[in-house]
């Protein structure tokens, strides 16, 4: 098949306009359909996370400004069997609705953040967060998007932060949040919070039961001035995410509409395609070409171009994907679109997919028609 | 004899009419044989010489080439068979526009079990027999129409075939270039001892060959077997 493969190319560059067009919609659509695909596995990756981590809310509220938990639960709840630790958290956003650049500080007393979390520093220092009541972390793609560096002071309404590190997580979310000392969030100006916080998270014994804990949770603070609403860090962040959920379940057949699209766009090429050489097939065929070749060279040129523009797409999504540090959130829940290897695989393997669609009808156009028709024809 | 024609029926149903192009014809040619089909334009020549060239199937008859009966070939077989025994040389748009010459007359090569060089060998020497060495690397539209139609003439000789057909080779060309394809297509046959059928409705163009045969209402007509020119031929081989 190789021997043929000039011919094939040649041929593609000879309708240079058609062809380019035609890869650039298949370009187009893989790179949307990229997208959908990040979102949706940044979904699942919040929402199947952590069933071993609860988060104690304020029962009935949702967004973290309204609510307010005593602080002293903590006490509680720590001496509740299986359960590891409890970590108070005050989360301070500029931006309850669902949007695309949330601030969100998560205050926490600083001793305990790198128990919980698995960030590594990329810039500045530990030391220099511990030690100073109005430094902060912040995560990667929060600093990209705000252009922060460490030392950098950052404001978002009164509250102000001195920028302390720059981390990473294997948890791409955690990227787009800040991490603040508790006492510091609690004591900004305006906002008297200071012996309460938005909520606790608690690390489980991995024995343990989380929905029996979560349960005893509620059960303790039933009757108490603050009742409270206990689930696992999934279900919390679904919940908070619960808007939307929906929508990202709508862009997924958008996602899907745009493969279509790239299927008819393809098929119409190839018709097109076949149409205009219908005397050069036959000639091809007088030559001792079989039927089962040029079915091969058509599905080959097919192929090749659903492949070659797929895979500039997923190579231009997974780009910007990877440095753009693109996030959806909601509630202070960020959902972080990152690039994967299965979401590459998973678009490559559509895009030959595809090309194989659209090619097998027009092929077996050509690869069916009589000779001596088509010669007389032309 | 190489091509042995029997008893070949060829109809067409146009609507309510029927027509007959090939009439229980029967035919023989022999290897090395230069024939020429005349006959006025729509009486079937066409039809003929695509039954002997493979691309297309009778009502009834056989052909057989070379000991193979043809019309017995599946699809597939078929085309391979053609790949191997015929070159076929066409009135007009011959050749592949994306390809160059030196591609255009390699193709019927791909299809065969030869390697790069034995496929550059080959290029080379059907190219020169058709004096277009130096327009190997020229495409299509950067050559007249009697260079074309000698890439044409390349391509069909290149894989040596069993039997090289043309359909009116002439048909589109000047009178000078016309008579400069012929000359050539007498060569192959002299000097190479090509088999070659060609159809023509030029009388002129037909006398060239050293058989000439006429299609009428569905019969084949011997005008002329030139037997001196055929024992030469015997001679040579
Ligand atoms: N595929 C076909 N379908 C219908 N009629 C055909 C077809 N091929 C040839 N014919 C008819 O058969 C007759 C002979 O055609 P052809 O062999 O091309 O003639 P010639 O080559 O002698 O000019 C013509 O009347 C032509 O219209
Ligand atoms: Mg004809």
């Amino acid at each position: 098949m190789l021997k043929f493969l000039p011919y094939i190319l040649k041929t593609l560059w000879r309708h240079r306009a058609r062809t380019l067009l035609t890869f650039s919609g298949a370009a187009v659509s893989l790179f949307v359909f990229c997208f959908v695909v990040a979102l949706q596995e940044g979904l699942d990756r919040l929402t199947s996370q952590s069933d071993s981590t609860l988060v104690v809310f304020q029962a009935n509220k949702f967004c973290p400004a309204t609510s307010h938990l005593q602080q002293d639960y903590d006490q509680v709840i720590s001496k509740l069997s299986g359960v590891r630790e409890v970590v108070p958290i005050q989360v301070f956003t500029n931006n309850c609705r669902a949007s695309l650049d949330v601030v969100v500080f998560y205050g926490v007393p600083p001793k305990k953040l790198r128990s919980v979390r698995d960030f590594e520093l990329t810039a500045g220092s530990w030391a220099e967060f511990e030690t100073n009541q109005d430094a902060g972390v912040v995560g990667q793609a929060v600093a990209r998007r705000r252009k922060l560096k460490p030392g950098d002071r950052f404001s978002i309404g009164e509250v102000t932060v001195t920028v302390a590190g720059i981390f990473a997580s294997q948890n791409k979310a955690e990227e787009n949040y800040i991490y603040t000392h508790l006492e510091f969030l609690q004591r900004t100006p305006g906002l008297n919070l200071v012996g309460t916080v938005t909520q606790h998270e608690v690390v489980l014994d991995p024995s343990a039961d989380p929905s029996h804990v979560a349960a005893q949770i509620d059960e303790r603070f039933r009757g108490g001035p603050i009742q409270t609403d206990t689930r696992t860090k999934g279900t919390f962040q679904a919940a908070s995410l619960a808007d939307l959920v929906d929508l990202i379940g709508l862009t997924h057949y958008l996602g899907y509409a745009c493969l279509g699209l790239m299927a008819v766009l393809i098929l119409t090429t190839n018709f097109m395609s076949v149409q205009d050489r219908i005397r050069e097939h036959a000639v091809l065929q007088t030559m001792g070409f079989s039927g089962e070749l040029v079915f091969s060279l058509i599905m080959i040129e097919s192929v090749l171009l659903s492949f070659a523009g797929g895979a500039t797409g997923i190579l231009t999504a997974v780009t910007v994907l990877a440095n753009a540090g693109i996030a959806v959130s909601a509630e202070a829940v960020s959902l972080a679109l990152t690039p994967s290897i299965s979401l590459a695989v998973i678009g490559l393997l559509l895009s030959i997919a595809i090309g194989v669609l659209a090619g097998m009808l027009p092929a077996l156009t050509a690869a069916r028609t009589e000779i001596v028709p088509a010669l007389r024809a032309a | 004899m190489l091509i042995e024609i029997r008893n070949l029926t060829k109809q067409f149903r146009k609507g309510d009419e029927t027509i007959t192009p090939l009439h229980d014809v029967t035919l023989d040619i022999d290897r090395g044989e230069f024939v020429s089909l005349m006959g006025p334009s729509g009486t079937g020549k066409s039809t003929l010489l695509n039954q002997i060239a493979g691309i297309d199937r009778p009502d009834s008859g056989t052909v057989t080439v070379a000991g193979t009966e043809i019309t017995r070939l599946s699809r597939s077989r078929l085309a391979r068979w053609r790949a191997e025994h015929v070159g076929y040389i066409f009135q007009t748009h011959n050749l592949i526009p994306v390809l160059t010459a030196y591609e255009n007359v390699e193709l019927p090569l791909l299809l065969l079990p030869f390697d790069r060089a034995e496929r550059r060998r080959r290029v080379q020497i059907a190219l020169e027999a058709v004096d277009l060495v130096d327009r190997a690397d020229h495409y299509p539209r950067q050559l007249s129409g009697g260079q074309e139609q000698r890439v044409g003439i390349a391509r069909a000789i290149v894989a040596d075939p069993t039997v090289v057909v043309a359909d009116e080779p002439t048909g589109d060309l000047d009178p000078a270039t016309s008579e400069q394809i012929l000359d050539l297509l007498q060569r192959l046959n002299r000097e190479l001892g090509t088999t070659l059928l060609m159809v023509t409705h030029d009388a002129q163009a037909a006398a060239i060959a050293n058989r000439q045969l006429r299609l009428d209402n569905g019969q084949i007509l011997e005008i002329e077997h030139s037997l001196e020119s055929v024992s030469s031929q015997t001679e040579r081989h």
